[in-house]
Formats: structure tokens, sequence, C-alpha cells
């Protein structure tokens, strides 16, 4: 029998660490027995503390219990078909504690698409319950819980003390007849950091049957890893002062630009003074510094700067440690992004849009929205810039809240249609294009030779879009960006054979592969050195011929 | 169908490009010459790099020019698979009716860093059958390595009277009536970007009647975010947790860049000294704040995080 189980504590006393929230746990308990319904509970902190022992020495107390955990299928269906029901229909039992007790445990563990609706039901199930709730999670931040927690009574459950480890553990020894010896009971208590369950699997491991345990036995298993929570890394940081105890605490597990950002999140939730925040933020500014010429010259012993920066730097910048409890919270600018990702994936895919068919980089797009909005207030400006840009109802309802009006859109057609009849462009095609492009002097952008194309490339392209009609094509070949475009499949079929024509020769072209690198985040340049020395003479003289000449620009 | 005037209205020749009179010239030469070398185009924001560049390509390749032409810009895939495949095969074919083939990479400076280490070998590899033209906004943010394959060509703000100029012709073409002043103020609020000043201008237009001075300033506030100076009030008066939250609002869910939101950050803060607001060495304290949180973002630092820092100046 796994020790875990066989030393799962059945009733309060024995569950070790954590006095204070036992009690209220137990006053919970003791108030829905007075026919006093209390708020649901959440019991949330790191694996083997002992929350799932609480949930089930909570059930001992009432007459009936239900339970669902990570390892069921969780979704709205699913709790709303079992756990729904029990949680509103009365227990079986009859008496004064007919109470059922309702256990969701790891409900941080409710899986986005395979338990869809998993965390609406548990809201629904919270407000319509009339039997006790108990719910436990790992990590307090977990997007399932942002609705949950707010509805819940929350306890922390923290990381048991080692001295509570040592202490069972011996015990635990003298019960099995285990010879131990006690450094090494200690070694094991310490290295378990807070977490008893893994105390209590190794010492099972390793002493089980040879009913020995020695500080050689600890070398063969290895310890569960013990890198710091990304939050004790942070509390350190803002309430320690000890450069020790900071470089240690700064050892963990995560990107540390996500550190950083955590760290500069909670400043101003802890330092109180306005010369603190700065002084504090000037070392977070500083140590991104460093991540960023880090990232860029893959230099990343740079990392050990920034990791100084933002630990000891921040930690040194408050005048005195401040003795307040403090709510920490994620790096709430990571959760605006998941928030948002809704209308920033339609801003994207509009800049996409310009971006391809006005030369332009996303931010620049970006930039020219409010401008858009502004002009989409007139209808045929509207409807031109849509059509042009073929952005869809969504996307044009992101620069005007009305839609084009039906009579509007009817006009426009049909004038493009007369626009495009009257403009068969057998020869000079020239003409028909606005009257700014005919200012055409370059000799070499002749007007005949772009007619008399009979390339390859024009077999080519006829073959490839057959459907575009003669005229169609010449257009679009003398207009290049001017592309005229009678519908949005057209659009396409003008830019396919835009894309073909590239690589005539050889059908490789500009593919449509997806590449990462392109998305990845763009924190690319190097240092400032002036690189000019570099350069050979000719583009030395550009450069200073075109710095002279800019002197009389403006 | 026209689009945007921006696009609608960009020169298609060399000779239509308004202002960069110096580079032109050079670049007639390499058409004259049927050669050139690797090219990189770099400046401000809207004054012709990326214009320039189709101009040239169409000029200097002639009537084949789609052929011998490949154009990759920031909203097509361009890591390190592109760079290796698709960018080597096109320069590998020979030219056909063109002196020789031209790669576009516009916006080079989305580019990641691996992805600019891969193409250094390539600038250099296909000297005889294609040329690059690259074009950015910071050369600072092109590794060296490329610079140093690259005839680089600075492209100045464009002068007042010349998008003056523009804007009148333009207004021409589109029948529109505008008053003398109004063109002075779009003038104004462009500084030197002709992108700017034609989205003015069409935004300004896009109701009834002439162009006035009324018009272009309504536009211009309302194309200010309010946010900026919500956000610097709040930072002002010490309320440090709201003006960071504005300020990330700003910049994840509007999008707005670090660098533009430099920019608005110095306006604004500008705008209070100059309406007697500010004292100013309070005002030239937040300047080199600003000047710094600028060179930084520049550097490679993550524009929120810095901006973050900045606005704790302002406590
Ligand atoms: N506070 C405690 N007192 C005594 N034993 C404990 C305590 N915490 C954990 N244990 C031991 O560890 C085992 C696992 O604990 P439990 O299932 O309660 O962990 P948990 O907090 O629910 O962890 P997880 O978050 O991983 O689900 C228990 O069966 C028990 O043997
Ligand atoms: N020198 C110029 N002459 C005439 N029009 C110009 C000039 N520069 C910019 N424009 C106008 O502004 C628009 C944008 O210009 P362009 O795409 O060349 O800017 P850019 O310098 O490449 O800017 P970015 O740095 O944003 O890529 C053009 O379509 C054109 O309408
Ligand atoms: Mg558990
Ligand atoms: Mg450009």
């Amino acid at each position: 029998m796994r020790w875990t189980e066989k030393y799962r504590p059945k009733i309060f006393d024995d569950i070790i660490g954590n006095g204070k929230q036992k009690k209220e746990v137990e006053t919970w308990v003791t108030n829905w027995k007075e026919g006093k319904p209390q708020q649901c509970l959440l019991l949330v902190g790191p694996a083997g503390t002992g929350k799932t022992t609480f949930a089930h020495v909570i059930a001992n107390e009432f007459s009936d219990f239900i339970e669902l955990n990570a390892s069921d299928k969780r979704s709205y269906d699913i709790i709303m078909n079992t756990v729904g029901e029990s949680a509103t229909t009365k227990s079986f039992f009859t008496g004064e504690n007919n109470y059922r007790l309702i256990i969701l445990d790891e409900v941080d563990g409710i899986h986005g698409t395979d338990d869809r609706g998993g965390t609406r039901a548990i809201g629904k199930i919270i407000k319509d319950s009339i039997h006790p709730i108990v719910m436990t999670a790992n990590d307090f931040y977990s997007k399932r819980l942002t609705t949950i927690k707010t509805k819940c009574k929350v306890i922390k459950i923290g990381k048991v003390h080692t001295n509570s480890i040592n202490a069972l553990l011996k015990r635990i020894c003298v019960k099995e007849g285990i010879g131990a010896d006690p450094e090494a009971v200690r070694v094991l208590a310490k290295g378990a950091n807070g977490d008893m369950r893994s105390a209590l699997n190794i010492l099972q491991a390793i002493a089980e049957d040879s009913k020995k345990l020695r500080m050689s036995d600890l070398e063969i298993v290895s310890q569960k890893d013990n890198t710091n929570n990304i939050f004790d890394s942070v509390r350190r940081v803002l309430k320690s002062k000890s450069i020790d105890k900071i470089k240690n605490s700064l050892i963990l597990d995560e990107d540390p630009t996500f550190v950083m950002e955590y760290i500069a999140e909670n400043i101003p939730r802890e330092y109180e003074k306005d010369s603190e925040i700065k002084k504090a933020y000037d070392m977070i500014s500083e140590a991104d510094l460093y991540f960023g010429r880090a990232q860029q010259s893959r230099n990343y012993t740079y990392w050990r700067y920034a990791s100084d920066l933002m630990g000891v730097g921040v930690a040194s910048s408050k005048e005195k440690t401040y003795k307040k409890f403090t709510r920490l919270t994620g790096a709430m600018a990571f959760s605006l992004m998941s928030r948002t990702r809704g209308k920033r994936s339609l801003r994207d895919k509009i800049s996409e849009k310009m971006s391809e068919k006005l030369h332009m980089s996303n931010n620049v797009a970006i930039s020219m929205f409010p401008y858009f909005e502004i002009m989409f207030e007139n209808d045929d400006v509207a409807y031109d810039i849509a059509t042009f840009l073929d952005l869809d109802e969504d996307e044009i309802k992101r620069f005007r809240k009305r839609k084009i009006p039906k009579s509007v859109i009817k006009r426009k057609e049909k004038e493009r249609q007369e626009y495009l009849a009257k403009n068969k462009l057998e020869s000079k095609s020239e003409e028909n294009l606005p009257d700014s492009f005919k200012t055409i002097k370059s000799p070499s952008q002749d007007k005949s030779s772009e007619k008399s194309v009979t390339s390859p490339s024009k077999a080519k392209k006829s073959n490839n879009s057959k459907k575009l009609d003669e005229s169609k094509t010449k257009q679009q070949e003398s207009s290049d960006n001017l592309i005229i475009s009678d519908n949005v499949e057209n659009y396409k079929k003008n830019n396919n054979s835009k894309e073909n024509n590239n690589s005539f020769v050889e059908s490789k072209g500009n593919g449509s592969e997806v590449d990462n690198d392109s998305i990845a985040e763009n924190k690319n340049n190097t240092s400032k050195k002036d690189s000019s020395s570099k350069k050979d003479n000719d583009s030395k003289k550009t450069k200073e011929d075109s710095a002279q000449k800019s002197l009389f620009n403006f | 169908m026209n689009g945007p005037w921006v696009e609608k209205y960009r020169p298609k020749t060399l000779d239509d490009v308004v202002g960069q009179r110096h580079i032109i010239e050079h670049l007639e030469n390499y058409v004259e010459e049927e050669s050139m070398p690797n090219l990189m185009f770099t400046g401000p924001a809207g004054v012709g790099k990326t214009t320039t560049a189709l101009a040239l390509v169409k000029t200097i390749l002639g009537e084949y020019w789609r052929q011998n032409f490949l154009e990759l810009n920031a909203s097509d895939a361009r890591g390190i698979e592109t760079v290796r495949t698709n960018i080597k095969n096109f320069c590998r074919l020979k030219p056909v009716g063109a002196p020789f083939r031209i790669v576009f990479l516009d916006e080079v400076d989305n580019m990641t860093k691996d992805a600019q280490h891969a193409l250094r070998r390539e600038m250099e590899m296909y000297t005889k059958t294609a040329s690059f033209i690259l074009s950015c906004n910071y050369s600072s943010k092109i590794i060296d390595p490329i610079q140093s394959r690259c005839a680089i060509f600075r492209f100045a703000p464009i002068k007042g009277q010349d998008i003056a100029k523009r804007l009148e012709y333009i207004s021409e073409q589109e029948n529109i009536d505008y008053d003398e002043s109004a063109i002075e103020i779009i003038v104004y609020f462009a500084e030197g970007d002709m992108r700017k000043a034609l989205n003015l201008l069409q935004a300004a237009s896009s109701g009834e009647g002439k162009i006035t001075e009324d018009k272009i300033y309504n536009v211009v506030s309302k194309a200010r975010p309010k946010d900026i100076n919500d956000m610097i009030t709040k930072a002002l008066t010490c309320d440090f947790m709201g003006a960071r939250d504005l300020l990330r609002e700003t910049m994840v869910l509007q999008g707005t860049s670090g660098e533009d939101m430099v920019n608005q950050i110095y306006q604004d803060v500008t705008k209070r000294a100059m309406e007697g607001n500010m004292d100013n060495e309070v005002y030239i304290d937040l300047i080199e704040a600003i000047a710094d949180s600028d060179f930084r973002i520049r550097e490679g630092a993550n524009p929120r995080i810095q901006l973050e820092a900045l606005l704790t100046k302002f406590l």
C-alpha cells in the first residue's frame, strides 16, 4: 500500500501545518452543520500540501459526498449531469446533517477544449447548489479560476514547514521499523520543499524494503525539482534586502524576462513611495536592456547582469521593508493580451491586408486606423477603401458602426461596371489611368513597351488565370499597383498571377510557407556603433552626400 | 476603384518622386549603366523609400520587370526558411530580358537576426545575376555584415514646400477646394512624412465642402488618441497604476507601437510646456527621460517595459 494513502490524515488533527487555515475550514464546517450555508470553499496551494486531504476530511463530516477531479472529463454536460443533479437535490439521508459535500478537485486543470464549458458549469453549480462545495487548485492565477474565485471563499494552503515534515517522517520511520539516520531524515524533509507527498514517496521508495535510511541512500533518488515558485521569488525581491537570499530565489525554472514582468507588475503594489517605484523601475528598465542585448548578440552572459538588476537592484530600491501583506498578481500585461485576443486578431487581420496592398509595415498600417475611421464616415470612400483592401463586414465594422447602405453599394458597383466597360483596353491603356499616372517622363517607362508585351510571362499568366479576360489582364499590367478588381475572386487571381510571374522560369518563388521566424518577436538590432567606417568608399561618399544635402531639407 | 490616396498617388517613376533628388540622381546613373550595387534605403516613414525602390525596379529592369523581380515585405514570411529556399532559388536563375534580377526586401528591420544572417551569403554569392534592395527605418537594426554589403542611401524627411505642392496637385486632381492655410497646417503636422500628409488631406476631405484649417485640426485631434493625454495626467498626479493600465491598453489593445508612443508622449509633454503648464526644469528632465527610453527601445529593449519605466519619471 502506498504510504501516502496509508498515512493520509482522516481527521483535522492529523493534518500537519497550516494551523490557521485548518481553523478556518473547521469553522466553515461547523457553520454548515448548524444549518448556516457558507460560500463555496476554494483551497489553493502547491502540490502535496494537503488540499485533497482536506477535502476528504471535510467529507467525513457530512453524510455523503460526490467528487470530480482532473481524471474525469469535465465538460459542461458532464458536470451538469453528475454534480449538477446532486447539487440541487436533497440528500437521501435524513437527519440534521443531511448535506452532501461536492468536491471539485483540481479545478485549474479543466481543459479549454476537451472540457468545453466546464468552468461555466461550475459557475452555475456554485450559484444553484444547496450543498457545501469544496474546490482545490494549484495555480491561483489560472485563467480557469478568474471567474470562479470571485465567488468563493479562498483559503491558501501553504507549503508544509520542514520541521513538521521532519517530525512526521520520524514518526513514520518508527512505525515502519526503519532505522533512520536523523541527518538523512532532515535532509529528506528539507529537500521536499514543503511537499509532504513527495517526502513520503521518497521515504517509501528507499526504506520500505531495506528498513534503513542513510545519507548515501538519498543520493540514488532524485528529489523533486526544487526550483522556486515564481511568486516566492517576486516576494523575496520585494520583501528582502539580503543579496544571498535574493540571488538564490531567482534561481528558478522560468524564462527570466517573464520573471522580470512579474517583478515589475508588483513593484507599485508593494512599494509605496514614488521615489522607490522610480528607482525600482529604473532597475527593471536597465535589466530589460540587457535582456535585449543578450538576445541580439546571443551573448547570454548578459543575463546575469539583468538578473542582478531586477533582483538585487529592485530589492535595494526600497527604503525599508514594508510590514504588510501584499497580494501579488501575475503580469497583468499578459492577461490583458489574452483577454483582448479577439480584438487584436481583428486588428492584425486588417493590418495584414493593408500591409500587403499598401506596401507598409503593420505598425504603420495600425497608425492609419484613426484616419480610416474618419474617412469611413463617408459612404463612398468607405466602399472604395473596403473594396480595395478586400475587407469583410467585421473588418469594416472596425472603422464604422453603420453598414454601408445597400443603395450606395449598388450605385458604386454599377459605376465600376460602366467604368470597366468604357475602358475596354485595347490600346492606349494609359489613358484610362487617373491623371496622376500620366505624367510619366522616364524614357524606360515607355508606353509602347508596356503594350507590346509578348513575353513568356504573359502566356504563362493567361494559363494561370484563364478566366481573367484580356482587358483586365492588360489593365492590371499597365496600372501596376492600381489593381482594378471586379470582385474579390478576380482580385485574388490577379494576385496569384502576379506571384507566378515573379518566377515564371521555375515555379518556385515566393511560396506560401509559414515561417515562424518572421513572427518571432522583433527584438533585432545591433548596438549603436557607427558602422560607416566599414563601408566601402563609395557608400561612404553617398552617405556624406546625402547627409550634407539633408541639411538643406527643412 | 481607387484605394486610399496614399496608394492612388504613389509615384510610378523616379522622376515623379518628390524630393530626394540627390538620391534619385545616383539611381538614374545605375539605370543608364544597367548595373547596380546592393542598395539599402533607410529613413523615416513615408518619405518614399518603398516608392523609389518600386520605381527603380520598373525602370531598370524594363519591360520584363515582373519576371525578374521578387518583392518580400513585412507581411510575407521571411524567416530563415524563406531566405534559404525562395530567395536563393530566385537568385540562382539567369535574368531574362533584363540585365539582372532584383530582390526587394521591404522593412528589413522586421526580419529576425537569424534570417538576416542567412541572407548575408546570398547577397554576395549571386552578384552576377541578382541585386538586392533593402529598405528600413533604422539601419542600426540591420546587422553589420548586411550593411557592409550595401550602398546606403539615407532618405530625408520631405521638405515642407514640396509636400505643399504635392497636396495642391492632388487636391486639383480630386476636385477639392482648400484654404491655403489648411495646406500649411497639414504640412506642419506631417513633419516631412508624405503618407501622413496624404492621410490628413483625404480624411479632411471626406466630409462636405472645402478643406479648412478647422477641419485639419479636427482630424488631427481625432486621430491622436486621447489616452496618451489621460495617461500623462494620471502619472503627473501620481496615479502610477492608473497610468500604467492606460499605457498597456494603448499598446496591447490598440497596438500602438513603442515608437509611436514615444512620439506622442513627446508631443504631449511639449504641448504642456508650451502652454505654460510645466516648469522648464521638469520639462527638460522629462525630455531627457523620453530620449533615453527612445534610445533604448531602438536598441532593442522591450518597448512596453521601457515606457512603464518612463512613466515613473512623471511621478
Ligand atoms: N498537511 C499535510 N499533513 C499530512 N500529510 C500530508 C499533508 N499534505 C500532504 N500530505 C501527504 O501527501 C499526500 C498528498 O496530499 P494531498 O493529496 O492532500 O495533496 P494536494 O495538496 O491535494 O496536492 P495536489 O495539488 O498535487 O493535488 C497525502 O495523502 C498525505 O499523505
Ligand atoms: N517622395 C515622395 N514623393 C511622392 N509621394 C511620396 C513620397 N514619399 C512618400 N510618398 C507618398 O507616401 C506613400 C508612402 O510612401 P512610401 O511607401 O514610399 O514610404 P516609405 O518611405 O517606404 O515609408 P515606410 O518607412 O513606412 O516604409 C506613397 O504611396 C506616396 O503616396
Ligand atoms: Mg490534490
Ligand atoms: Mg516602405
